[in-house]
């Protein structure tokens, strides 16, 4: 053999493995939007980048003002509840859009020669740029900036300080999720994983419902002393648990700026260096994790399953001394096929609904989008009930639209959780029109349910809705939700995404379909605001009715004359759709 | 055959697979050729061929996978272009992806599959239990088939492509990946299915299995049929081409491995020298 082990390895090849990743990745990136739809795909995924940056546009001068104004009024040390939220920001977003996953295992890489220092290195450096660490990142510069502006003398430190508070965020959070990673490895952990993100999730909301004071401004002087007063609770527990606090990145780095601001230099370093060791300290247990992740430990559930195989095996050869039992056969006298015509299509149907709803039972994520919408009701329902009249006429209808904000989506890709099993719609005797009416007649009830419950508790928490306006929110309804499955179902065919079984993230669908579908409920419910506004003000409530029952009507008819061609269409779209799905 | 007084009885039987001018073509590119193909009732036939050669694009065609570029394909005397329900209703099929719902468990899975295929659901669920059974399955309880091996992945496709009780089978690398118990386990069933009549297409690269196997074996190669016919007609017509061995004795019976190779190129075993990689020269 020629080459290999006659010179030593050298840390120029080192840096042409990571260079070679980096092209990796981009190749990677760049391939996966040559595929069909792949423009549409980029041109999706820029349009909510942009729209991302703007929302993280607010919170970066947000951040910025607020440390500006700290800085000037010489109250630096409240800095620390500025990085907290920085850092509690940075988490959520972590959460709920998701670690980027690497395009490929990043384990197949423990084949090449590789150190593990490498190793680490490649691991930590190519999952820096996450939306989370982008938005954390600049949210602190801006508070650098913001102290600078208010202090100029400070610059330098206020400089330093941030940018080890950043680097320290960011650590924490690659950190938690590769450990997150080893915990979730099983699928019952995600699930576990997932409620106790949801119920946290929950609990935020109804936190920030309850004490926020700006929920809370309205006639009755009651309900917002009795806010203040929760106000207050929730203050006095920050003061008892801020000593323990104090040791943590945030309140060191806010310390560190109070030290330079008295000019104590040495105070300024020691804070900065306690919280760059916390940086270290997250770096090593990140090492630890990839350490052993190099080592060639195998998390998946195939492995685990495999394992408890051999074990059942093993306890059943200990059990069982019978005989092997003698195969009983099944009496085949009357027709395979028992049914014809009409009801041949709804055992299709009941088949189909059958499965689907076995799949929503066992996907925790789609659950919690279900069950949120209705959670949020429940507490914007009870704040509007306290205002006037006038609003409490909305309720409904607004309720409406936001549960529908969370079902529709799921009809645009509504074959990417099949994966290769989608394959059976095509070697079975049935018709593609017959799935997508069970998968959306499943979409249907989830609605029916949801809307049903919302109705309740709006009765219950706010009194019972205007027949008229209940009955036209529910018409609507029924036109917006046949309009998203028109256009769900052609996407589901022409634009599927394969979801992964194992990711947490609800939302694995194509961009361009999460932007159509969000373009479908502004219009709708912009014209449907309009409608009712106008209905409002020319006090024509009674034309409601009689508006959306024709709006329902046509969507209704539309949507079935849409499933007569959605048969063609499938076939027409059979090779891509199981390229996607079928893919490895 | 003529019988007494005159009257002339015709016994013809329809191919059970039958592809005449099937092509299918890819940007340009044209994976397979203009291909006919004959598979009478009955018969376990092999479809083989190098990696790349159209294996799998041609068994995509014959299963509604995948629409031909040119060409017809019907099975049973039925087009599947024109009575493609009809077709489907005859046909099981274990694909490239063995088309498995994850988040199903394998009676559900085996359920739903029946329901699909018009079962009702007593029926459906009685075969369901005993297709368990039979491929050792029945102990896996709630286990989703997201978390099954590889190996009991491919035994529960197999049993969704038999619920029905399929007249044609077509099988995409029904064994790979299968351990040897596993792989004896559908070996039996597929010969059992064989004795009662119904036919087999399979593809496969673990020719061992199919020399056992298979009756008739065709070979597709850059998209066009090099060979076709029973196991013994390629044999002899590949013997007939070798020339005696380097000692001056005759070849011995030829194995399908010989025969593959000799008929898609290269022989086994052996590397041109010109074929070596130079830089694992020592």
């Amino acid at each position: 053999m020629a080459e290999l082990g006659n010179a030593g390895w050298m840390a120029g090849q080192t840096r042409a493995q990571f260079a070679a990743i980096a092209w990796l990745r981009w190749r990677i990136m760049m391939n996966s939007y040559r595929r069909k739809g792949g423009a549409g795909e980029m041109v999706g995924m820029l349009l909510l980048s942009v729209l991302f940056l703007g929302m993280v546009l607010g919170f970066v001068v947000g951040a910025g003002f607020a440390a500006y104004f700290f800085a000037l009024k010489g109250h630096l040390p409240w800095i620390a509840g500025l990085l907290w939220g920085i850092f509690l920001l940075c988490q959520l977003l972590n959460i709920q859009l998701g670690q980027p996953t690497t395009t490929f295992d990043p384990t197949q890489l423990i084949r090449f020669p590789l150190g593990v220092d490498t190793y680490v290195g490649i691991r930590l450096f190519f999952g820096l740029l996450t939306p989370a660490n982008v938005a954390g990142t600049l949210t602190s510069l801006a508070v650098a900036v913001g102290i600078g502006l208010a202090a100029p003398g400070l610059w330098v430190y206020a400089l330093v300080a941030m940018a080890v508070f950043a680097a320290t965020n960011v650590l924490f959070s690659r950190m938690i999720f590769a450990w997150v990673d080893r915990w979730l490895s099983t699928r019952r952990a995600r699930e576990v994983f997932t409620a106790i993100i949801f119920a946290a999730s929950l609990g935020i909301q109804w936190a920030n419902f309850t004490f926020n004071p700006a929920y809370n401004h309205n006639h009755k002087t009651h309900a917002y002393a009795v806010s203040q007063q929760k106000f207050g609770v929730v203050g006095q527990l920050i003061v008892k648990v801020e000593p323990w606090l104090r040791p943590l990145p945030p309140e060191l780095a806010s310390a560190s700026l109070v030290q330079a601001k008295v000019g104590a230099v040495a105070g300024f370093a020691g804070y900065t260096t306690a919280a760059a060791l916390w940086g270290g300290l997250f770096l090593l247990v990140f090492a630890l994790r990839m350490r052993t992740e190099f080592r060639g430990e195998n998390l998946s559930d195939a492995a685990s399953a495999v394992a408890q195989k051999k074990v059942a095996v093993k306890v059943a050869r200990v059990t069982s001394g019978a005989a092997v039992t003698p195969i009983r056969t099944v009496a085949t006298g009357a027709s395979e096929f028992a049914v014809a015509g009409r009801a041949r299509v709804w055992g299709v149907v009941e088949a189909v609904l059958g499965k689907e709803i076995l799949y929503v039972r066992r996907n925790t994520g789609i659950l919690y989008g279900l069950v949120m919408p209705i959670f949020l009701v429940l507490i914007f329902a009870s704040k509007f009930a306290t205002r006037s009249s006038a609003g409490s006429v909305w309720v409904f209808p607004a309720a409406v639209a936001y549960t529908l904000l969370a079902i529709c989506p799921l009809s645009y890709n509504s074959l990417g959780m099949e994966t290769t099993g989608a394959q059976l719609y095509f070697m079975a005797p049935v018709r593609m029109r017959d799935i997508l009416l069970a998968k959306n007649l499943l979409g249907s009830l989830m609605a029916v349910v949801e809307i049903l419950l919302i109705f309740a508790i709006i009765c219950y928490v706010a009194g019972v809705p205007s027949l008229q306006t209940a009955l036209a929110a529910v018409l609507w309804a029924v036109g917006t939700l046949a309009v998203n499955m028109i256009f769900g179902n052609q996407r589901s065919i022409a634009s599927p995404k394969k979801m992964d079984l194992q990711k947490m993230m609800r939302r694995q669908a194509s961009q361009v379909s999460a932007l159509i579908s969000l373009g479908v409920m502004m219009v709708s419910s912009g014209l449907a605001a309009g409608i009712f506004f106008l209905c409002f003000w020319l006090h024509a409530m009674w034309a409601l009715v009689p508006i959306f029952a024709v709006f329902a009507a046509v969507g209704v008819g539309f949507y079935l004359r849409s499933l007569k061609t959605i048969d063609r269409f499938a076939l027409d779209h059979r090779e891509e759709l199981l390229l996607e799905l079928c893919k490895a | 055959m003529i019988g007494g007084g005159g009257l002339i009885d015709f016994a013809i039987m329809a191919p059970a697979i039958a592809a005449h001018a099937l092509t299918r073509s890819f940007d340009g590119f044209t994976a397979v050729d203009h291909i006919d193909l004959a598979v009478e009732p009955g018969q376990f036939f092999g479809f083989l061929g190098p990696n790349g050669a159209g294996k799998s694009t041609t068994i995509k065609m014959l299963t509604g996978l995948l629409a031909p570029t040119s060409g017809s394909i019907q099975i049973l005397g039925q087009d599947l272009f024109y009575n493609p329900v009809e077709v489907k209703r005859l046909i099981g099929v274990v694909p490239e992806g063995m088309a498995l719902f994850g988040k199903l468990t394998a009676r559900e899975y085996l359920l739903f599959v029946g329901r699909m295929y018009g079962l009702d659901k007593a029926t459906a669920e009685a075969r369901s239990t005993e297709l368990l059974e039979f491929m050792g399955l029945a102990d896996q309880g709630k286990k989703l088939i997201a978390d099954y091996s590889h190996g009991m992945g491919k035994k529960l496709a197999l049993a969704a492509a038999v619920i029905h009780g399929p007249k044609v089978l077509f099988l995409d690398e029904p064994f790979e990946g299968v351990d040897a118990i596993a792989a004896g386990t559908l070996k039996a069933m597929l010969q059992g299915m064989i004795a009662r009549g119904a036919t087999i297409f399979l593809t496969s690269h673990v020719l061992e299995i199919v020399e056992r196997l298979c009756s008739h074996i065709a070979i597709i190669n850059r998209g066009h049929i090099v060979a076709n016919g029973s196991l013994d007609e390629l044999r002899a017509g590949v013997q007939a081409r070798l020339t005696p061995g380097a000692e001056g004795e005759a070849q011995g019976r030829l194995t399908l491995e010989q025969i593959f190779l000799n008929v898609v190129g290269g022989e086994a075993g052996e590397a041109h020298p010109e074929q070596e990689l130079t830089w694992l020269r020592s």
